[in-house]
């Protein structure tokens, strides 16, 4: 495929991206974490079974890195407060309770795995911290609605 | 006119200090070959990103939580960020200035002016990561981020000029051979 063709082709698949599955998903968190769980821990290649199926293998592979930087550039540059809501939104949307949520993710730290390939070592450990410090914002503010809660 | 002199020579051994002191800010990074090779494929740090850390923004917000443990958490992460920040910097002046003498040994018409404002630029930009190393590390960045933005401007001055530099001792080269 020549060069401009393919530059097309991964436009429309990311487009497609955005339409059929991440506008499904609220928060741009969510989305950075599915995005990066495209993306295969050995090859760190992105795989996408219906992108795939209506793009090539590797033109659905490129889209889903685009977006996987795009929307981590987004977060990277967020304020701390922007960040916390993002936070706040990915922890009620689980099936899990929110407290067991932020004790895992404080402990385990998934997120880690959410950074693109060759991102900026400064960029990436700004990311890291502010989601420490969002999750630490968020549980003490769950501690202080607890609180209120059991006092009245 | 000795008191004199001797506010001279220290302020130059303060400058020479802090110079020095940003030349081994990289060291952390340099401990690793691969923390080398990662800082100088990745991209460079968006303009954004000094303001984010350097800025009192995200402070204001979480001392307005009014949660020593948290307070006490923000300082250290926006220590290290900046830290790494300061580092990746230094690193990256000195890669191009690297770079710049391997080019300029291949030139053989210098301009002295030139080199001498491209030593000087270098120069400054150590004494001025060597006073973020040290400020940062003493009371944290967020009085910094005017200091913060004028080594983020000059750094990305002083690699413009190298790669315009670069590119033109290859083509006289090029010229050369052809």
């Amino acid at each position: 495929m020549a060069v401009p063709d393919r530059i097309v082709a991964v436009e429309q698949a990311y487009d497609d991206l955005l339409r059929r599955s991440l506008s499904k998903i609220e928060g741009d968190l969510a989305r950075l974490i599915y995005l990066a769980s495209t993306r295969d821990y050995n090859t760190g290649k992105y795989h996408h079974d219906g992108l795939a199926a209506r793009f090539q293998e590797e033109i659905a592979g490129q889209a889903l890195e685009l977006a996987h930087r795009e929307i981590f550039g987004r977060i990277a540059a967020c304020s701390l407060e922007e960040l916390v809501d993002q936070v706040e939104i990915y922890v009620s949307s689980s099936r899990q309770s929110r407290e067991e949520v932020l004790q895992v993710w404080q402990k385990l730290e998934p997120y880690r795995v959410a950074l693109p390939v060759d991102v900026n070592m400064a960029v990436a450990q700004l990311f890291v911290s502010n989601i420490k410090l969002a999750l630490a914002i968020l549980r003490h503010r769950y501690q202080r609605e607890e609180l209120a809660a059991s006092r009245s | 006119m000795i008191e004199l002199s001797s506010v001279i020579i220290g302020i130059v051994l303060l400058l020479l200090g802090l110079a020095i002191k940003g030349w081994l800010a990289a060291r952390h990074l340099q401990e690793t070959a691969s923390a080398t090779s990662e800082a100088y494929a990745a991209p460079p740090c968006p303009e954004s990103f000094v303001s984010r850390v350097f800025s009192r923004g995200d402070w204001e917000f979480v001392r307005g939580l009014r949660a020593d443990g948290i307070e006490r958490l923000f300082r250290r992460e926006r220590k290290k960020v900046a830290l790494v920040w300061v580092r990746q910097t230094s690193l990256m002046i000195r890669k191009a200035m690297r770079e710049h003498a391997e080019a300029a040994r291949q030139s053989e018409n210098l301009e002295f002016t030139t080199e001498i404002n491209i030593l000087a630029q270098f120069l400054i930009l150590m004494v001025v990561c060597g006073i973020l190393s040290v400020a940062i590390e003493a009371a944290g960045p967020l009085f910094l981020g005017g200091l913060a933005r004028f080594a983020q401007r000059l750094s990305q001055r002083v690699a413009k000029v190298q790669e315009s530099f670069q590119a033109a001792t290859l083509a006289k080269t090029a010229g050369r051979i052809a």
